[in-house]
């Protein structure tokens, strides 16, 4: 019993981490049927630019908690920056051309590009990020957990109540849900959906940036960080719904247990397969994901 | 920098090291990975090297030649391996190489120099398959400074089990070439003790979470836990112990003294055992001198990965010996001339009297490797008797 809560409660942060990711799949998902291929990098490059920035503050005397939250909004604000220059470079483009498929090789070429330059500035080793909280295990009935893997799940949960409620109540987030519902009538009402698109694009590297500076202390920072977890959180999106924010959530932490289940009741070799059979049957019973609606598409 | 920027200022770098030179620089082959996870065994590897041929041309070179060294970074990806063996042998025209770090980079780049009569010194890759890949063919080109796995995970097998009594060991591999040939290599070790390993777990490169590969070397009741992976990956297995609260001793392969492992371990890595061919001490005159040329050339007080440092330094000795014994540059009388080497040659990791045989293409013996400790961020001998008074310089016994 208490290696199940063991498994599960590691589960639960990494699921998390993939849910946080696959929130940004979806948010961009939500306003213009586009997604940033290249999340996983977003994610890497948020990682490694909160990792200059808290050596940078550390170096100047400061304690490793207080340079960690003056670093988050440091990397916020870069993931926002970040965002917006994927969709004008890769993917306005399509938008306006009405193209089916030029936003997915446009952005994952920028992926690609963003990694070398990682590569470049940062080097291709593992570096290793400063842990603003103890490292030392909490025991809580005797299963044992690292204090940042509880501000993973609490990081991740507020960072997207925070997004839900701007969506809901300002009057900024409700051109985003009206784009979201239904773009031509938003631009007939008067809603630049170009800049609500370009938005909802700096809002998703956010998040990854965001999820990038969370898993970064309990794992290491490298250019290559990003490239599996952005393809797992895609899995991610897909057994979720991609149209569902709570969708993605749920498909996270049923993903991140699934695996450690499989790791320990049937072979660590095949840790990954039962998610990406998970992903199988979703997509052959309810393509549009556990949580989403399915759309109809009018021709 | 592009590449024909870089082969421009290669060459005007080598037009200013040779000014002068009336005869033509010996052209040696430097192949290994300086960027990525393997990176702190490439540099060191090279720097190693590096500091030998220094040293021998310094002292006049060989045959009245200097030595030149042709340096490409295999990136530990087969292909590039491959590129660039076929770019130095070709194009570069070199009469040897020295490197590789990476089993499959071996395996696949050494082909070449097999077809085209190059000889190879395999300086720090471990594979035991490496210096016998063409047992049909006549003459082997392939030669090796490293403890191969075979060696190693004996070792570690009669380290567990005979020295410290351990009877329930886990094994933890990565899932490369690397770590489930060592995994092989491991379980047949243990069976010849007539032990069976109550856990054997794998993991991919990449993973950060090993929760359920160090549960179940728990649950099974492991008492020491036995590695085949490289540092990132063998760090994250020792932060997961800490984690779950379960200490037991690590003992693997050399990999576990990566700087990789041990930085980013921390004190979770403490305590971690691998056979090593040299650790970084002054126990002989050669190798305080070694240390000390190193530090002085390349800085710092703590070589990233010291075995990879003083293997490359090695085999570029042997190298320029054979190539004086052949008073020669063609690559069919170095090999003959390394195959019945005469000169007694005094390297750091031990003394090469006829290191190698037409049959056998390993210098290092099973008796020449000792185990090492990681201890507050460096690795110290694990049993001081073993490197105490004459046992300090291990020869490999006369076949």
């Amino acid at each position: 019993m208490q290696i199940l809560a063991q498994l599960i409660a590691s589960g639960i942060s990494v699921g998390m981490i993939y849910g946080v990711i696959a929130f940004g799949y979806q948010l961009t998902f939500a306003t213009s049927k586009t997604l940033n291929f290249g999340q996983g990098e977003a994610l890497m490059l948020g990682a490694l630019v909160g990792l200059t920035t808290i050596n940078f503050l550390i170096g100047h005397a400061l304690g490793t908690l207080s340079a960690f939250l003056i670093m988050l909004p440091v990397v916020l604000v870069f993931g926002l920056l970040q965002g917006a220059v994927v969709e004008f470079l890769g993917v306005r483009q399509a938008i306006r051309t009405k193209s089916e498929a030029g936003w997915i090789m446009a952005t994952i070429a920028l992926g690609i590009i963003f990694k070398n330059v990682a590569e470049n500035v940062w080097g291709h080793d593992a570096l290793r990020f400063p842990s603003p909280l103890p490292e030392a295990a909490l025991n809580v009935g005797g299963v044992r957990i690292q204090p940042m893997e509880i501000a993973i799940v609490i990081g991740a949960v507020l960072l997207m109540i925070a997004i839900e409620i701007f969506n809901r109540r300002s009057i900024y987030g409700k051109a985003v849900v009206a784009t979201a519902n239904d773009r031509d009538a938003a631009g007939l009402m008067g809603i630049d959906t170009r800049l609500v698109i370009t938005f909802s694009y700096a809002l998703s590297s956010m998040t990854a940036a965001f999820a990038g500076v969370l898993v970064a202390p309990i794992t290491l920072t490298g250019a290559n960080m990003g490239a599996a977890l952005g393809l797992k959180a895609f899995a991610v999106a897909i057994i979720g719904g991609l149209s569902s924010g709570v969708g993605v959530v749920v498909g996270g932490l049923i993903l991140g247990i699934v695996e450690n289940l499989t790791g320990y009741y049937i072979s660590t070799g095949y840790k990954d397969v039962p998610g990406l059979l998970l992903l199988l049957l979703v997509l052959s019973i309810k393509p549009s994901g556990l949580f989403g609606a399915a759309t109809i598409k009018k021709v | 920098m592009t590449v024909s920027k870089f082969f421009l200022a290669l060459a005007a770098t080598t037009a200013l090291t040779f000014p002068a030179l009336a005869a033509d620089p010996i052209k040696v082959g430097l192949s290994g990975p300086y960027t990525g996870g393997s990176s702190s065994m490439g540099v060191s590897m090279r720097d190693g090297v590096k500091l030998a041929v220094d040293e021998i041309n310094k002292a006049g070179g060989v045959n009245g030649s200097m030595i030149q060294l042709i340096e490409r970074d295999d990136e530990a990806k087969n292909e590039i391996g491959v590129q660039i063996a076929q770019e130095l042998i070709n194009k570069e025209k070199v009469v040897a190489t020295l490197g590789f770090i990476n089993t499959g980079v071996g395996q696949a780049a050494q082909r070449f120099y097999q077809e085209a009569e190059i000889p190879v010194i395999n300086n720090v890759a471990t594979g035991s398959i490496l210096t016998r890949q063409w047992p049909d063919q006549k003459t082997n080109y392939v030669f090796r400074t490293a403890a191969n796995d075979t060696i190693q995970s004996a070792m570690i097998a009669e380290e567990a089990v005979k020295r410290q009594g351990f009877k329930k060991p886990a094994i933890l591999a990565d899932s490369t070439n690397y770590g489930q040939l060592g995994r092989e290599d491991l379980t047949n070790a243990l069976s010849k003790l007539d032990i069976k390993p109550v856990a054997v777990e794998k993991f991919n490169i990449g993973d950060t979470d090993m929760t359920s590969q160090v549960l179940k070397a728990k649950e099974a009741g492991a008492d020491v836990i036995l590695t085949y992976a490289i540092g990132p990956e063998l760090a994250q297995i020792a932060n997961s112990m800490a984690k779950l609260g379960w200490k037991v001793p690590l003992v693997g392969s050399w990999t576990l003294s990566m700087a990789s492992y041990i930085d980013t371990s921390g004190p979770n890595g403490d305590g971690a055992m691998m056979p090593q061919t040299f650790i970084e001490m002054p126990t002989t005159p050669k190798r305080k001198a070694f240390i000390d040329a190193y530090h002085k050339a390349y800085g710092g007080d703590r070589m990233p990965s010291p075995v990879s440092a003083a293997q490359g330094y090695d085999s570029a000795y042997l190298l320029a010996a054979a190539i004086k014994q052949a008073k020669s540059t063609d690559g069919r009388k170095i090999r003959a001339a390394l195959e019945d080497l005469q000169e007694k040659i005094e390297g750091v990791v031990t003394v090469y009297d006829h290191p190698y045989t037409a049959t056998d293409h390993e210098a290092i013996s099973a008796n020449i490797p000792v185990f090492g400790l990681v201890k507050n961020g460096r690795v110290v001998p694990a049993h001081p008797e073993d490197v105490a008074g004459d046992k300090a310089l291990r020869v490999k016994p006369k076949s």
